[in-house]
């Protein structure tokens, strides 16, 4: 099943834009418009609903032509690429998509050919219309295929967490370490894990600042 | 626009192919698929956190009426995307210097396709397929895969401590700390932001 | 391989001339046409590569030359634009890149890198301060004769001399000068762990002319990128220039105060944070105590591999030689290492002082860093930016070199132990800056042909 790695889906849609000539701006610079104010860290949609590890979307405007002899030809439509590493099972993820961020599913796939009219609000119809666009993954790599976010974001955690533990508790005596280790482990495991698409905990070294 | 999110960067590739030479390249990720020790470059590769490949046949490309105007192609098309932590030319460097054989037996079939090696031809070719993220959103900007393996690890390890420590003697507790210590003293690094590229 | 043409290429770049006093001087061009002057009544004094069969020159004279120092000596724009983007930038331009931030950033420099725009760099090297100082008189000749440059400032360096004799000891206490890569026509003779790694992971070759030479083949198998025309990059390279400044207190009192709970003691701290004892001793082939002949051996002081220490127990994965020079660390027998690698020449400045001579902080002492490469952006701001102030090729996530990385105080190694009480595993934490930046760029070091072409306003456009 090459849509799937471990536990780990690749979920692949490409959906044709609404080619509108009368549409100012037209819809395919509607969407990046869209997207380019959307957050990509905590508060983005795709934090906010369950089970992406990490996902794109690109407004692919045309096949590349890469020159002579090679023949030039064109897309008769824009596609918005929708690219995404997610846990689980596609009915679930699409459904959790459609539960947690219509409206933003809306304001973005709302432009594109065949979009349920009455949007993510109609959960089986918004489902239905992704399946349509999906593309079959024809190979498909995960360097960790097993854990889901929720697990991920805990393992990462609990690294730093107990990276400082070691660190702080060179030398100590066998009792005072156990002691205080039992209580380092139960509130690791109280804490709540970070949320999905945050730097992590703010730490004071720099590696040289953003990329964006 | 960005295709860097945190530690990881998302690139986007599109190369035509002829329709009959389509079938080998199913061939070819067939066989990667299923041995698996073809993988283990990939694997040792430490730095891609999920990459996909799509081929999308001429005739397969979505269609939903509607108005749309179906499409009318020569070509097939061989998507790629990858998500991999480092830089741009890092990458490319890498695959040029170790996955060259790998790389020519995905994308030999790809019209113009000059050869992963050297890299300085690979390289203008790539730039030259490759298109822009509109917008990444990954759930762990601060971690790379070496990361993610190494927490995974240090989790594992801390699991088995955490219940042994509540049944033992301080004694054996210290043993079994060090124990604990040594399995995860490779698996510390901090995560946080990525150096700055540009 | 075409056989090199050493009279052709700048002395400083084929060989560590192994001197033991230094002096750069640093110039700003006046103008074009008396800047030409000065090159061409300097050309003859350049030191090539040719070998001192008859015994060492009492004094050596190189040249190279910034972006800025180019353009004012106007080069055509059109092959100016061919030169690559970070050497056209300049190393203050690239901070950020570099992480050269917090203490390292360019407010912190000296006044001539913060303020000045450095045009030329002559590198002196000599026998004796009085050879540096006849061949700077004889510059400063050069330079009221033509009036093509003002000199904006000096920098004395020299090796740390110990019973008469010129040693590669610097102010940590550690012995440098092992790491230089071998390339292909250059070295006379052949030394294992120098060059790249072959495919049966144990046996060393030269590695390709083309990483530290413009105009001859590299590891990835071409022509490297270079400015054209061709004759003008040909037999040059370029060279980055950092002065380092070394916080010798702070180094010290760390020291005694971290191995105070170290099993190991102190010295095998010291060589964890290395990865070399303080007398050069690879802590890989030889993790318990220090070899002095091993150090004198040529076929083993750099002979060795990191394929049975993958745990880092032996040699800490975050460790300076490991990080700079991961051999086959990262696997693939080394093949994701060799186009970045380079050439360093450089001595330290400041007076010594012996472990029981009171230092500060404050007092001027370091290391003048130069590295060589065909590359800039793929070699040096590669290692610095990816091995040095990050760590995630290594696996070690964000942290930074425990020596040379700026921590600010949060700086963090873990040295790998084992279960014995001699190597602990052992986690440093709260590193301070031992290194600050003071100051340097980017020079390109053209072959005696290019200065020539450079000189007579030669250089045309393609």
């Amino acid at each position: 099943m090459p849509n799937q790695n471990g536990s780990l889906y690749g979920l692949t849609i490409l959906s044709p834009i609404i080619d509108d000539e009368n549409a100012t701006p037209s819809h395919d610079l509607q969407i990046r418009d869209y997207l380019a104010q959307l957050s990509t860290r905590e508060d983005s949609p795709f934090a906010m609903a369950p089970g992406t590890h990490l996902a794109r979307l690109v407004v692919m405007d045309d096949v590349i032509y890469v020159g002579m002899p090679s023949c030039e030809e064109h897309l008769k439509s824009k596609y918005l690429v929708f690219e995404s590493n997610c846990d689980g099972d596609l009915d679930t993820y699409l459904g959790g998509l459609a539960d947690a961020i219509p409206t933003h599913l809306d304001g973005i796939w709302g432009h594109c050919v065949g979009y349920p009219k009455q949007g993510a609000a109609d959960r089986q119809a918004f489902i239905h219309y992704m399946k349509a666009c999906q593309l079959e993954t024809t190979f498909y790599f995960a360097a960790v295929n097993d854990k889901s976010v929720p697990a991920t974001l805990k393992a990462l955690q609990i690294q730093t967490a107990v990276a400082d533990f070691i660190a702080s508790h060179q030398g100590a005596d066998p009792a005072t370490l156990q002691r205080e280790f039992i209580d380092f482990a139960a509130h690791l495991r109280a804490q709540p894990a970070p949320p999905p698409g945050s730097l992590g905990p703010h730490r004071t070294i720099e590696t040289g600042g953003h990329n964006e | 626009m960005s295709n860097i999110n945190g530690k990881v960067y998302a690139l986007n590739v599109i190369t035509p192919m002829k329709p009959w030479k389509t079938w080998i390249l199913r061939t070819a990720f067939f066989v990667l698929d299923h041995v698996k020790p073809l993988q283990n470059d990939l694997i040792n590769l430490s730095f891609i956190e999920f990459a996909r490949w799509v081929i999308i046949p001429r005739d397969a490309f979505p269609f939903l009426g509607n108005g749309q105007r179906p499409e009318e192609l020569k070509y097939n098309y061989l998507l790629f995307f990858s998500n991999f932590n480092g830089t741009w030319n890092q990458y490319i460097d890498a695959f040029s210097a170790v996955l060259s054989k790998g790389l020519n037996l995905i994308w030999r079939w790809s019209e113009k396709f000059p050869g992963s090696v050297p890299v300085t031809p690979f390289k203008q070719y790539i730039a030259q397929v490759q298109f822009d993220t509109d917008y990444y959103y990954t759930a762990y900007p601060h971690a790379t895969a070496n990361d993610l393996k190494s927490a995974h690890i240090v989790q594992n390890s801390f699991s088995r401590l955490s219940t042994f420590a509540a049944q033992s003697t301080p004694q054996q507790f210290a043993e079994a700390y060090l124990q604990f210590v040594l399995q995860v003293q490779a698996h510390l690094g901090e995560t946080g932001e990525a150096p700055q590229v540009g | 391989m075409s056989k090199l043409n050493a009279s052709d290429i700048q002395g400083f770049v084929l060989r560590g001339y192994n001197l033991p006093v230094a002096r750069y001087l640093f110039l700003r061009l006046e103008d074009a046409k008396r800047g030409r002057y000065l090159v061409r009544r300097l050309l003859g004094q350049i030191t090539t590569g040719q070998r001192w069969d008859g015994g060492k020159p009492s004094v050596t004279l190189n040249i190279g030359f910034t972006f800025r120092g180019l353009e004012r000596l106007e080069l055509p724009l059109a092959t100016l634009i061919t030169f690559p983007v970070e050497f056209q930038q300049g190393m203050k331009q690239r901070a950020g890149i570099l992480n050269d931030t917090g203490i390292n950033a360019p407010d912190h420099w000296d006044p001539l890198w913060r303020d000045e725009h450095v045009h030329v760099w002559l590198g002196i090297n000599g026998q004796s301060v009085e050879a540096l100082d006849s061949c700077q008189a004889a510059v400063q000749l050069a330079l009221d004769e033509t009036g093509g440059a003002t000199l904006l400032a000096t920098q004395e360096a020299a090796a740390k001399v110990v019973d008469g004799a010129p040693t590669t000891a610097e102010h940590f206490g550690f012995t440098d000068g092992f790491g230089n890569p071998e390339y292909l026509g250059v070295e006379r003779s052949s030394q294992p762990g120098q060059g790249k790694l072959l495919d049966d992971g144990k046996t060393w070759a030269p590695l390709a002319t083309g990483e530290l030479l413009l105009g001859y083949a590299d590891e990835a198998g071409e022509l490297p990128v270079a400015p054209v025309p061709h004759l003008l990059a040909s037999n040059g390279t370029f060279m980055v220039y950092r002065k380092l400044h070394q916080n010798l207190a702070t180094f010290r009192e760390w020291l005694d105060q971290q191995s105070a709970s170290y099993g190991g003691g102190k010295e095998k701290l010291a060589a964890k944070l290395i990865g070399r004892w303080r007398d050069g001793t690879p802590i890989e082939l030889s993790p318990d105590a220090p070899d002095f002949p091993m150090t004198q051996d040529p076929n083993r002081s750099t002979n060795f591999t990191y394929a049975a220490d993958a745990a880092g127990t032996r040699c800490p994965m975050g460790a300076h030689i490991r990080r700079v020079h991961p051999r086959d660390a990262f696997g693939f027998n080394g093949k994701l290492i060799n186009r970045r690698r380079i050439t360093r020449r450089g001595l330290p400045y400041g007076s010594f002082a012996s472990e029981d001579q009171p230092v500060a902080d404050t007092d001027d002492r370091g290391v003048i860093f130069m590295a060589l490469n065909a590359s800039i952006s793929r070699q040096f701001e590669f290692v610095q930016q990816q091995w040095i102030q990050y760590g995630n090729d290594s696996h070690l996530g964000n942290d930074k070199d425990a020596l040379m990385g700026n921590h600010g105080g949060h700086g963090r190694l873990v040295i790998q132990g084992d279960a014995t009480p001699a190597n602990p595993p052992f986690v440093c934490s709260h590193l301070p800056d031992f290194v600050e930046l003071r100051g340097g760029d980017y020079f390109f070091l053209p072959s005696i042909t290019a200065l020539g072409m450079i000189a007579m306003e030669l250089v045309d456009p393609r």
